[in-house]
């Protein structure tokens, strides 16, 4: 952890509940319905190095996945091999 | 997919909701079937099929209800009921991972990664694509419901058939295995993942 040193200001260097705070942090970045989700991330990601670290991590893999990993061209006879499938089967 | 039919649509009405409701996902539904089955005809197939089901099943379809968690799990149930059995082809799984990370409801969170931010962000869409499909596909498939396609957990719990607890475990179990493989194509690539850069 001493690479994020500087940056960390007051962060504390453990966290005190790992697995409960990552999994609320993974929740949140999911996308899941979490009471007070800003409130908490606000909070964790300023006070928590672990969790600021693992959060950003978490973050960026799942940006990249969305951006690298989503692009896959339809072919273009798919959508009319579907339509001609239903009209035969209505 | 529930069997209970319900006869309320109209011709109409069916050509609406697959049209309006179904087709719009048609590019998610496609690079699902794809990264499952990584053959371009085969995913065309599961695609199809899944597609054909969906309208031959459209009465149990509630208009208004999640009608892209509903394909993605007819999808699903395809890929293990038809694809997997024609195929004869045993999933790709790494047994010894599955072994290690599968069969435990105990998820280690502690596990920290060196994996840096910025040499993800520099990865190129092969290296990810790689990492992704080198995961089991049970492991690979939480990823993409929940990384590509934004499910949230009570979705996928139900895409799945699973406990939203597992859903949870899985996709945990399922990130800490992708970032192994992404740090070490980071390692190859020069980048220094544990010291200060």
């Amino acid at each position: 952890m001493e690479n994020s040193l500087e940056e960390s200001g007051e962060r504390k260097l453990q966290c005190s509940d790992v697995s409960k705070c990552f999994q609320l942090l993974e929740s949140i970045l999911d996308g899941n319905d979490v009471p007070d989700s800003k409130e908490i991330l606000k909070s964790k990601l300023a006070k928590c190095q672990p969790c600021f670290e693992h959060f950003h991590l978490e973050q960026a893999i799942k940006e990249v996945l969305r951006n690298k990993c989503t692009k896959h061209e339809v072919p273009s006879e798919l959508v009319a091999n579907i339509r001609q499938k239903i009209e035969e089967i209505k | 997919m529930s069997e209970v039919q319900r006869k309320k649509y109209t011709e109409q009405e069916k050509n609406k909701i697959f049209d309006g409701e179904f087709m719009p996902h048609i590019d998610s539904m496609y690079n699902f079937g794809y990264r499952l089955t990584f053959d371009e005809d085969d995913a065309k197939d599961l695609v199809q099929d899944t597609y054909l089901k969906a309208y031959r099943f459209i009465n149990s379809f509630e208009q208004g209800t999640n009608a892209k968690a509903w394909l993605f799990r007819i999808l699903k149930n395809s890929f293990i009921n038809d694809y997997r059995k024609k195929s004869k082809q045993p999933s790709k799984v790494d047994y010894q991972e599955v072994e290690t990370y599968y069969n435990s409801d105990d998820v280690d969170y502690s596990m920290t990664s060196d994996l840096r931010v910025d040499s993800v962000k520099d990865m190129l869409g092969d290296e990810i694509s790689n990492a992704l499909n080198s995961l089991a596909v049970d492991f690979r498939t939480v990823i993409i419901l929940c990384d590509l396609e934004g499910f949230t957990y009570e979705e996928m719990a139900k895409i799945l058939d699973i406990p939203i607890g597992t859903v949870r475990s899985r996709l945990h179990r399922a990130r800490n295995l992708l970032k192994e493989k992404l740090r070490s194509y980071a390692q190859n690539m020069g980048y220094n993942t544990d010291e200060e850069g």
